[in-house]
């Protein structure tokens, strides 16, 4: 490893306000693991082992700062009883929601995360990822928020609807689907893990700052408070629009946020960096998946201009989850730039870096 | 008292930009009692108030949820309207073949750039979700379309894009059928990349097929 400091003892400098090797950074590799492993996919359905294999694998090869369980947004809803669909070799996918009929709404049931679906093998594979990774490097299992969660036990559109035509169903959904969410984090806590929250149909490229407020925030709000009460620390990450709910975010007590590549980094950093550690944001199709190392590193540089003096922390991270055939260049590129920046953050040396062009 | 045609159009593309479908149906019977014409119902009433309901969604004031409650009062608007359209008015209009590429099985975005195409006179293919991309082609060629457009969310089926592009390319139709391409994961530089157009939501997805399409009559 090319690091002084583990990703571990920088996590805990950071805290302390202690001076880092580098600035933290996590490529948000998600299944693209598989590939570093060489695994299908698929495997992650049903080997616990495999999951755990391949994320070590790929921390191992590139060092980033996080390594997460967490292979679709689906387990959740799937352990509700929404059929899901597995590509040999690709990320799975929802092929039915758990409700057809809204008559049957009150047939939703909380899932036992040791009994239902997919979720026993997460919180397996979680046990081994803490077991060979936990002293060295920051541990998490990824939770789908209850809002989203909610609409693959609804169907996206039926719920959207719901919205106008029949808010009870909505909040019944969040509220069934908010237990779940509970009993999983307890679980990711109970393992030794700390607890990430992905709420990507919160997003105001999805549904308004008023329907968030009124069906999403109380919800992922009580979530929050479960995880805290625990004395652990919670990131969220929301994908596209969010600059208008960034105080409801930040007010219901995460620690850190994690933004998508279309908002405003500098903006983000300067309105809620007081409070939360802000993470993020090289594009991850046309930087990471489509770019070359040169234009990942220059992307990566841009956003520690205006995000590295985040009073709260920063982290370079992607916009959202890696697309699975990126580049391991790119994904290494990420990397080296952060080495490369180094610590403490030399505002002059980022711009002579931006000059100097590599390659 | 029977209203006039201009004042029924009016508030059809209200009642559709409100998001209320029995008043949309309504509106639409009483449109069609007066027997005034159906293929202007669809264009100054129906359309108009989905095009109102886009700006509202480029403006940030409407969002997801509020497009699709749109669509429905449109679409039961149209269920009215569509008997008492006139044979001709429907003919020689340009053909789209539209779908999700093969891999990804989130069809929101792709339903409603169907519908602003549908109602701005383009006649839509719909070929559905998860579709291979030699299917489009294919449907391209036996339909004489002019473009094909490509729907995705998911970034892992971006190489499905691209193969139609290229499937185009070899079969030397790059000239004839144009490729459109949008959804959460695509960017400019993806399609300038691939061959295609780039459009970055439902109702920018419209004025590019037009200039397409209008592109195409010039060559």
């Amino acid at each position: 490893m090319l690091d002084r400091m583990t990703p571990m003892e920088r996590a805990v400098a950071m805290a302390k306000g202690e001076t880092l090797d580098r600035l933290p950074c996590n490529p948000n590799v998600a299944n693209g693991v598989a590939r570093i492993y060489g695994c299908m996919i698929s495997e992650f359905n049903t080997n616990a082992r495999t999951i755990a294999n391949a994320q070590i694998a790929s921390y191992r090869r590139f060092g980033y700062d996080g390594v997460r369980i967490f292979t679709d947004l689906f387990p959740w809803a799937e352990a509700m009883g929404a059929k899901v669909s597995y590509p040999l070799d690709n990320t799975a996918d929802l092929a039915q929601p758990a409700v057809k009929d809204i008559n049957d709404i009150n047939s939703l049931q909380p899932a036992d995360p040791y009994k239902d679906g997919r979720l026993p093998v997460h919180i397996e594979a979680m046990k081994y990822l803490i077991d060979e990774l936990g002293q060295e490097v920051p541990c998490a299992g990824g939770i789908v928020g209850p809002f989203t969660n909610a609409f693959f036990l609804l169907g996206v559109e039926n719920m959207s609807k719901l919205f106008f035509k029949n808010p009870d169903a909505v909040h019944h959904a969040c509220n069934v689907s908010l237990e779940t969410c509970i009993r999983y984090a307890q679980a990711i806590i109970d393992a030794g893990l700390t607890p990430t929250i992905s709420e990507p149909m919160s997003s105001s490229t999805v549904v308004s700052p008023k329907h968030f407020r009124e069906f999403a925030a109380p919800y992922i709000e009580k979530l929050v408070h479960y995880i805290n009460e625990r004395k652990k620390p919670v990131t969220m990450h929301i994908c596209g629009k969010t600059n208008k709910i960034w105080e409801d975010v930040v007010n219901m007590g995460i620690a850190g946020f994690s933004i998508d590549n279309v908002e405003d980094l500098e903006k983000c950093k300067n309105q809620i960096g007081d409070r939360v550690k802000v993470l993020g944001h090289v594009d991850p199709s046309s930087i990471m998946y489509d770019g070359t190392p040169e234009t990942v590193r220059q992307a990566v540089i841009e956003c520690v201009q205006q995000a590295w003096d985040c009073p709260k922390g920063y982290v370079i991270m992607s916009g959202c989850s890696l697309p699975v055939e990126t580049p391991p260049e790119n994904i290494q590129a990420m990397m080296d730039a952060a080495r490369e920046i180094g610590y403490p953050v030399d505002p002059e040396k980022l711009a002579r870096m931006q000059t100097a062009r590599q390659g | 008292m029977a209203k006039d045609k201009a004042e029924l159009l009016e508030k059809m593309a209200k009642s559709v930009v409100e998001m209320d479908d029995d008043l949309t149906v309504e509106l639409a019977q009483e449109y069609v009692d007066q027997q005034y014409d159906g293929y202007d119902a669809i264009n100054m009433g129906l359309a108009k108030g989905m095009d109102r309901a886009g700006q509202l969604y480029e403006e940030e004031e409407y969002y997801i949820p509020e497009l699709l409650m749109c669509s429905d009062a449109m679409y039961s608007g149209l269920e009215i309207i569509r008997p008492h359209l006139k044979q001709q008015e429907r003919s020689g209009k340009s053909k789209i073949v539209i779908g999700v590429v093969e891999g990804d099985t989130h069809d929101i975005g792709k339903n409603l750039v169907k519908i602003m195409l549908e109602t701005s006179g383009f006649d839509v293919v719909d070929l559905g979700r998860d579709i291979p991309p030699i299917d489009f082609v294919e449907k391209a060629k036996e339909i004489h379309a002019d473009l094909i457009a490509l729907s995705t969310l998911m970034t892992t089926t971006m190489d499905g894009m691209e193969e139609v592009c290229q499937i185009l390319k070899e079969q030397d139709l790059t000239e004839r059928i144009k490729v459109m391409v949008g959804g959460g994961p695509i960017s400019k530089s993806f399609a300038d990349k691939i061959g295609a157009h780039y459009s970055e939501d439902a109702t920018k997805a419209v004025k590019l097929a037009q200039q397409l399409v209008k592109e195409e009559i010039r060559c």
